[in-house]
């Protein structure tokens, strides 16, 4: 999995392309996410346009994320999810406890 | 090559279309999940019961390395996909493990499970194929695709 992360205006977006699934693609996110913490960064946009798969470990990394993040007063927030990542987040019922946006610019904005 | 399997599609004649032994560490799973999805692909099933199936595939491997095998990589799980002639598949995973109970699991849709980092796998899976089945003491997982 390629992960890009970039700031914009004091948000980490987050730009995952490829499946994130146990092994090397959730180490590699749960490390991103770890640093950011690290850093101080709690404004989270995490674009899914490019993820055709996330299976439960890559679910349970993004849901207990999202619970830290917003102890200290952050959030993760999703643009642009693929089809199967909306499936998938519903199926197992966490698609409703993050805000979704069609474009990062949106999702960055909504930080404001 | 054709068997027949008791079971819930029973008497069914099936062909076997993989049939692949993996160390069981999360780095070999991906390999198998995309071999058996472009044999899926190949066999022209639609893109939406591709995905279905892959998922799924993915959970039950994941199940197995970590519960099954104990992130041991020395130990081996087997994966098969096998199709019927009226155009169900199955996929069948098997590990050396002891074995769970499917039915202990709790629903992780309630209360702060919606927040836990485990326990979707088997609900997941649950999900996706329209039969699922716990066969010797519970670790070998037969997933069926109607």
């Amino acid at each position: 999995m390629d992960i890009n992360v970039r700031k914009r205006s004091q948000v980490q977006v987050v730009q995952l392309r490829g499946p994130l699934r146990m092994g090397p693609a959730v180490d590699s996110l749960r490390q991103t996410l770890e640093e950011a913490l690290g850093n101080g960064d709690t404004r989270i946009v995490m674009n899914l346009s490019e993820v055709p798969m996330i299976d439960s470990s890559g679910i349970g990394l993004l849901v207990r994320f999202l619970a830290v993040i917003k102890q200290r007063g952050g959030n993760i927030k999703l643009a642009q999810p693929s089809k199967f990542a909306v499936q998938t987040l519903r199926l197992v019922g966490v698609l409703n406890l993050f805000e979704i946006f069609d474009n990062d610019d949106s999702a960055v904005e909504s930080f404001a | 090559m054709a068997n027949k399997i008791d079971g819930g599609s029973e008497n069914s004649e099936l062909s076997e279309l993989f049939d692949r032994s993996m160390p069981a560490e999360p780095t070999a799973i991906g390999a198998v999940v995309d071999a058996i999805s472009e044999i899926l692909a190949k066999l022209e099933v639609p893109e939406q019961k591709r995905f279905e199936i892959a998922l799924a595939v993915q959970e039950a491997l994941a199940n197995a390395v970590v519960h099954g095998c104990d992130n041991d990589p020395s130990k081996h799980i087997r994966c098969r996909l096998k199709s019927a002639s009226d155009g169900r598949i199955v996929i069948i995973v098997t590990d050396p493990g002891p074995g769970f109970n499917a039915e202990r699991l709790s629903n992780p849709k309630q209360g702060e499970n919606l927040y836990a980092d485990h326990g979707r796998g088997v609900y997941l899976i649950r999900q996706l194929m329209d039969e699922v089945r716990f066969e010797r003491p519970g670790n070998e997982i037969s997933m069926w695709k109607y």
